[in-house]
């Protein structure tokens, strides 16, 4: 038995390299000899991967759907914004601001745990209620909740300037910065789902009765992974912040949220290797579908202008997958040697 | 949440009430560590509504249930599973999309153990239930007699003080109902339990359990041992009609 512990362990193990690693050498290849572009689509290709194990972290553990993570991208963007520009950029784009924030700045990767803490702090205070429903009820709530984060950034201007862009944020966040950032929170997912706590949230996924009836706290349990989702996808919008450094309360809204939850979709939230592929296969779709598009236009093949192609092919990519294969490409297994 | 050996489950004076319907009356019985009793009755006699009451699935409408001196009624499922009580259901709950060790092992992991202990008190309960051979397979993938027996594993794993069993011969065959016989007699003598079984098998019932309780529209109508349930007027007729003098088995 020993032996096959052995075995296993390494087996985890594995998952982890054999996504992590194709990922790094990725990441040094476009570092290496990639021209500006490409850097910039493997950004955002991280962001975006941290995002989805936010939402592999609770969705995909706990079987609850939820709308509310591109919330907590905002709050986190904008929290991380608060303490990471200088007292001179906020007076510029910031007029109203409380005066008490004007004079704080601290360094990039603490401003970024901050805005994390901001999304966790938020998502604790109205998780406890949100985590006793499951289904359709869940799902709504969630949604309604990503409506109300959007309304208080929009109307918020103190903090936010309003529906108007917020500037003069550094960009910090480059290649690197994500890259690890993204494989810290791949790790972390892979970790978090073999915790004593992960096996009971799959287990209530599962069958909420039979876990109740061995002794799971379904609220407990989904509640602590709501919060560490939250954390995780706070701090992928605030890499996202000082990577675009300008944006508005529309960034975080429905566009985005689709985007996330179908590469979750597409890839299978259920497993951390399902989510690594759906990141990497929406963007290499988004990306290249948008060079077409590009290259159609500027060719002028039509007297017309071609406008959301990509979002069309997302789509159609997605009804595939929800016909052919509902649980996503890999479903709930994960990658092992 | 102490598991004194002179621990005594008290279900008293127990009724349910559903809409338009009264699924128990006043039903009271005692279950101590180290017995198996078992419960019978003809359908929608309230042998399940019971057993949800007692584990926290349903809350009694008046009556209390304690273990030892703790007042239990009324708790949640999860609490009452961490006092020490467990149970399987009449219609099969695996968590399906888990292998069969994981399924075993979220329930010792639950009871407070950490993962490596959960694992080696897994494999014990798999080992109790003749499933070793299954851990690695997904749920999902077994046949349906063994989904009996892995999540009877399950409710063991986490070494309970009483252990409740809702019609576990269902679907199995006399050879099969025999295994079940092997596998359930040491039970309360190897893990000090008590085993509250209901079921329809009279065969297993009567050869397995050291007192019986029949229950007939929500009420107690005998207890004691199987031979005398046998010979209960009450009993013969609530199952068969009044012509019958003995219960087969």
């Amino acid at each position: 038995m020993q032996r096959m512990s052995y075995l296993e362990s390494f087996g985890k193990w594995s998952t982890g390299l054999l996504l992590a690693g194709p990922l790094i050498v990725l990441a040094l290849v476009v570092h290496l000899f990639g021209g500006e572009v490409l850097q910039r689509i493997l950004t955002v290709l991280f962001i975006n991967l941290s995002m989805v194990l936010g939402l592999q972290i609770f969705m995909g553990n706990s079987g609850v759907v939820s709308f509310a993570p591109i919330g907590f991208m905002g709050i986190g963007a904008y929290a991380s914004a608060l303490f990471s520009m200088s007292p001179q950029a906020k007076a510029m784009a910031l007029r109203n601001l409380y005066s008490w924030l004007v004079p704080i700045q601290v360094p990039f990767v603490v401003a970024v745990i901050i805005g994390g803490l901001m999304a966790a702090l938020v998502a604790a205070l109205v998780g406890y209620p949100l985590m006793r429903l499951s289904g359709a009820a869940a799902v709504i709530a969630t949604f309604a909740l990503l409506i109300i984060v959007h309304t208080v950034l929009i109307n918020w201007s103190e903090v936010t300037n309003g529906p108007r862009t917020l500037f003069g944020l550094e960009a910090y966040t480059t290649l690197w910065v994500s890259a690890a950032t993204g494989i810290l929170f791949l790790l972390l997912a892979l970790w978090f789902k073999e915790t004593p706590l992960g096996l009971q949230l799959r287990a209530s996924r599962e069958d909420e009765a039979a876990a109740a009836s061995v002794g799971i706290n379904i609220v407990w349990v989904r509640w602590v992974a709501f919060v560490l989702a939250a954390f995780v996808t706070g701090v992928a919008g605030a890499l996202w912040a000082h990577f675009i450094t300008s944006f508005s309360p529309l960034a975080f809204y429905l566009p985005q949220t689709f985007l996330i939850i179908s590469m979750a979709i597409i890839g299978g939230s259920a497993s951390v290797s399902g989510a690594v592929v759906g990141a990497v296969a929406v963007t290499a779709i988004f990306e290249g579908v948008r060079g077409v598009e590009n290259a159609i236009n500027i060719s002028a093949v039509f007297p017309f202008t071609v406008s959301g192609l990509t979002e069309v092919c997302l789509s159609i990519a997605m009804i595939l997958i929800l016909i052919m294969r509902p649980s996503g490409i890999l479903g709930s297994r994960e990658l092992r040697l | 949440m102490t598991r004194d050996d002179a621990l005594t489950l008290h279900i008293e004076e127990i009724t349910k009430d559903f809409v338009g319907l009264r699924a128990l009356e006043d039903v009271t019985l005692h279950l101590q560590r180290g017995e198996i009793l078992g419960l019978i009755g003809p359908n929608g006699s309230g042998k399940t509504t019971l057993i949800n009451v007692v584990t926290g699935f349903l809350k009694p409408t008046r009556g209390r249930v304690r273990v030892g001196e703790m007042d239990i009624t009324g708790w949640p499922p999860h609490r009452i599973a961490h006092v020490g009580l467990a149970r399987t259901f009449q219609t099969i709950k695996l968590f399906r999309g888990l292998t069969v060790l994981e399924n075993v092992e979220v329930a010792a992991v639950s009871a407070g153990l950490p993962r490596h202990r959960a694992r080696e008190q897994a494999l014990w309960a798999l080992e109790q239930v003749g499933a070793t051979r299954l851990a690695t397979v997904p749920a999902g993938a077994l046949p349906y007699g063994e989904e009996r027996r892995v999540e009877i594993a399950r409710a063991l794993a986490s070494r309970p003080i009483f252990l409740f069993l809702d019609e576990p011969a269902a679907g199995l065959n006399e050879q099969e109902s025999d295994a079940l016989l092997e596998m359930l007699l040491p039970l309360p003598r190897e893990i000090g339990c008590g085993v509250l079984i209901v079921d329809h098998d009279m065969r297993l019932i009567m050869r397995l359990c050291h007192r019986l309780h029949v229950l007939n529209y929500g009420r107690t109508i005998c207890e004691g041992t199987p031979a005398e349930v046998r010979h209960n007027p009450e009993v013969i007729a609530a199952y068969l009609g009044t012509s019958r003098r003995v219960l087969p088995c």
